[in-house]
């Protein structure tokens, strides 16, 4: 194989390997592509993930292509975040598939964390994952009929085919002793459906399913076929509700890089910025629902009112409250103007005020802390071995930070700390978030001082064909990966959109096992699941089929009360 | 803390700063039809139909569809087409949400056929070409027409000058 490899990580896997690489390709600075057949595939991304030489690795994404119309084969690609002392890589393991045999072995068995993803290309692509544990659908609604692939190319995106409805639920072993609670698909406490049924016996939680993408929008396929590179960045940041700015960032990213082309560095510091004031003002959106979830209204209170400051200051720097619209491919499209930066510098000030005094009441309640210590542990190993990623991954002892690890923005240049706590538990997820936001604050301030004159707006001729990239960024709910294949006539050919809640959300059966149906939504919430909520439960007893429904409120109540005991 | 922060709104109007992309608003009177805010509108807010028959082109925008991004505004070549800061979208029809703006295509004046551009396109043009750089009286003649026609005339002149031996084969080659 290739000798000139330099980077430990590519080097080790190829000397491991050797004759079951078929290829090597750097496709960005460090951004590897591991070309191996169908059958060394599990082997090389069990080895990368359980290997000792890394200090943290996990499934950054996964990526299915249909490649038919370029090399009449199908692509995929595992996509890992590989961390060392010396250097930090993407690297990628590829296998390509004809289409007549579209299998491989499932990772899934060893490798809990790609469960999703393998389901996802089941579902989207028609590529069997061999040996998987838990091979259902994941994403495409129940009435969708088999054999229809949206993510091939011979789909078009305006069809809609329907058939019947052909869902089921996995049930533990244990199902005629315990009771099974199904919790959605209107959800508990936060934003989207999703629904979850969490098999108990009396009050503990024994076991829970999951099934979400209730509002899979196809994002994906629209931006394959219908929109240009221009288009797809607005799309791309109405993914999310509420760190839109990120995705449209990653996004932008994986083109920038793709098509080497620089951005000011002016523009660099007003997207650190921006990304900034998204995670202060998503992380207290949080602190406002924990609040909630435990009883204490006021801090719910406390904690939306100060953030509303920072959605006015976002509203007049970006001209939306959610900093949409900001960010085009090559640079930012509204410069800091002198004013802009009076008013950042104003609210920043009162913010860490505000904020200060607000978190001195919040730990010092002690039914909060008591209400979030010891629930919903997620220990190290688990944590590792799902991937769990940003506070719900740095809550349980995982040291990642992609801000730090993979430098981007005007990251490089300011100093912060990554707040890292062990336990596992909610405390330690809420306590990474209270001192994130004060890195966040400390990151502004330095961005305020620093801030370089020049352009904000790069411009671009060219955007080469077929060429490959990840962006990514530290959503405030962990690492954000956009995946671009660049296509012809200004459109991209696969486009793969990895938020943190994927890798966070496999988890939370995990967290749920030994706890009590009240605990449940604190424990959903407590990884910051990016989904939003009309919420009401129905609690079903197998045994003698009562059914109670119980709504919103009510299901609240019953965490409101658990803390009740500590008052 | 004894502060209140609850606004009285919708009791009392409410004002978004002057930096909030809003509701996007045509005015009738400078939108000339090029559809450059349909190329570039990421969610299909804004349609372009042309109805060749009676001449009429329709740009329909239906602020129920748009996500405010603004890049109509940014490619807009006459200003037409801006972002006001109203933000209140709410409206028992959804008629409320649709702005249609008519406008006359170029009806052709050798071949009387409509043309797929407005009059208001080629006055535009007109208008920002410099006068000077360009044979005023060919441009006088030939803008009025059709692509078809321009392209005709175009030939048919050249023919007559001594290339005829080249263009011949050309326009041969075109017209078969």
């Amino acid at each position: 194989m290739r000798e000139d490899v330099e980077v430990s990580q590519v080097k080790s896997i190829i000397e491991r390997f050797k004759d079951k690489i078929l290829d090597v390709k750097k496709v960005q600075d460090n951004q590897w592509i591991l070309i191996t057949d169908r059958d060394s595939l599990r082997p090389i991304v069990t080895y990368i993930m359980q290997s000792e030489k890394f200090k943290e690795a996990h499934i950054a994404t996964m990526v299915g292509t249909d490649e038919r119309p370029l090399r009449g084969k199908m692509s995929v690609t595992f996509w890992i975040n590989t961390l060392t002392d010396s250097m930090n890589v993407f690297i990628g393991v590829r296998t390509y598939l004809e289409e007549d045999n579209l299998e491989y072995d499932s990772v899934s068995k060893d490798v809990p964390g790609a469960n999703w993803y393998e389901r996802e290309i089941y579902d989207m692509l028609g590529v069997v994952p061999r040996g998987h544990p838990d091979l259902r659908r994941l994403i495409l609604p129940d009435d969708w009929p088999d054999n229809v692939y949206p993510l091939r190319k011979d789909f078009k995106y305006t069809e809609s085919p329907v058939s019947y409805p052909n869902y089921s639920f996995t049930y533990t072993e244990e199902r005629s002793s315990c009771a099974i609670v199904p919790l959605g698909p209107y959800h508990v406490s936060l934003d989207e459906p999703a629904h979850f049924k969490l098999y108990v016996r009396g009050e503990e939680i024994v076991g829970c399913d999951y099934k979400g993408f209730y509002s899979h929008r196809g994002v994906e396929k629209i931006a394959e076929s219908r929109l240009t590179y221009e288009q797809v960045n607005f799309i791309a940041e109405r993914i999310c509700g509420i760190c839109g700015y990120t995705h449209s960032t990653a996004y932008c990213q994986a083109i920038e890089r793709i098509s080497k082309i620089e951005v000011p560095e002016r523009a660099e510091y007003i997207r650190t910025l921006l990304l900034e004031i998204e995670r202060i003002h998503s992380h207290l959106l949080w602190l406002g629902v924990a609040s909630h979830l435990v009883g204490f209204e006021s801090g719910f209170m406390d904690a939306w009112r100060i953030r509303e400051r920072i959605m006015w200051l976002a509203e007049r720097l970006t001209g939306n409250r959610k900093t949409y619209g900001m960010n085009v491919i090559g640079g930012v499209r509204r410069d800091l103007l002198d004013y802009r930066k009076d008013l950042v510098t104003k609210t920043v000030k009162e913010l860490k005020k505000e904020y200060k005094e607000f978190v001195d009441r919040l730990t010092s309640i002690k039914s909060f802390i008591r209400r979030c210590e010891g629930i919903g542990v997620l220990k190290y190993d688990k944590a590792r071995a799902y991937g769990v990623l940003g506070p719900t991954g740095r809550g349980s002892g995982r040291n990642i930070d992609v801000r730090r690890d993979h430098s981007y923005a005007a990251y490089k240049d300011v100093d912060f700390k990554v707040p890292v706590y062990k336990e596992g538990d909610v405390l330690s997820r809420a306590l990474t978030r209270i001192d994130e936001v004060f890195e966040s604050i400390w990151i502004i301030e330095q961005v305020l001082d620093s801030i370089p004159g020049g352009d904000v707006i790069a411009e671009y001729t060219e955007i080469p064909q077929y060429e490959e990239g990840l962006g990514y960024t530290e959503a405030p709910r962990g690492e954000n990966v956009h995946y671009v294949m660049t296509g012809e006539k200004n459109m991209v050919y696969r486009f793969r959109v990895r938020a943190p809640t994927y890798a966070n959300l496999q988890a939370v059966p995990e967290m749920l096992k030994g706890y009590t149906v009240a605990d449940a939504p604190l424990i959903i919430a407590s990884i910051d699941p990016c989904y939003s909520c009309t919420e009401r439960v129905t609690i079903i007893d197998v045994r003698d089929c009562k059914t109670m429904t119980l709504d919103e409120y009510e299901f609240n109540m019953l965490s409101v009360k658990a803390s009740k005991r500590w008052f | 803390m004894s502060k209140i922060v609850t606004l009285e709104y919708p009791l009392k109007e409410l004002k978004a700063p002057e930096e909030y992309r809003g509701l996007p608003y045509i005015d009738p009177h400078k939108c000339i039809g090029c559809g450059a805010c349909r190329n570039a509108c990421p969610s299909d807010a804004v349609m372009k139909i042309d109805d060749i028959k009676n001449g009429i082109r329709k740009i329909i925008l239906d602020v129920g569809r748009c996500i405010r991004c603004g890049r109509c505004e940014e490619v807009c070549p006459t200003g037409a087409i801006k972002l006001t800061t109203i933000f209140e979208a709410a409206s028992k029809s959804r008629e409320n949400h649709i702005e249609i703006i008519e406008l006359k295509l170029l009806r052709c004046s050798r071949c009387g056929r409509y043309s797929e551009f407005t009059e208001r396109q080629v006055m535009f043009a007109l208008d920002i070409l410099p006068r000077e750089a360009l044979e005023v009286e060919a441009l006088d003649k030939r803008i009025w027409l059709c692509r078809d026609c321009r392209r005709e005339t175009a030939l048919s002149e050249a023919v007559d000058k001594e290339w005829k031996w080249y263009y011949g084969k050309l326009v041969k080659s075109t017209w078969e």
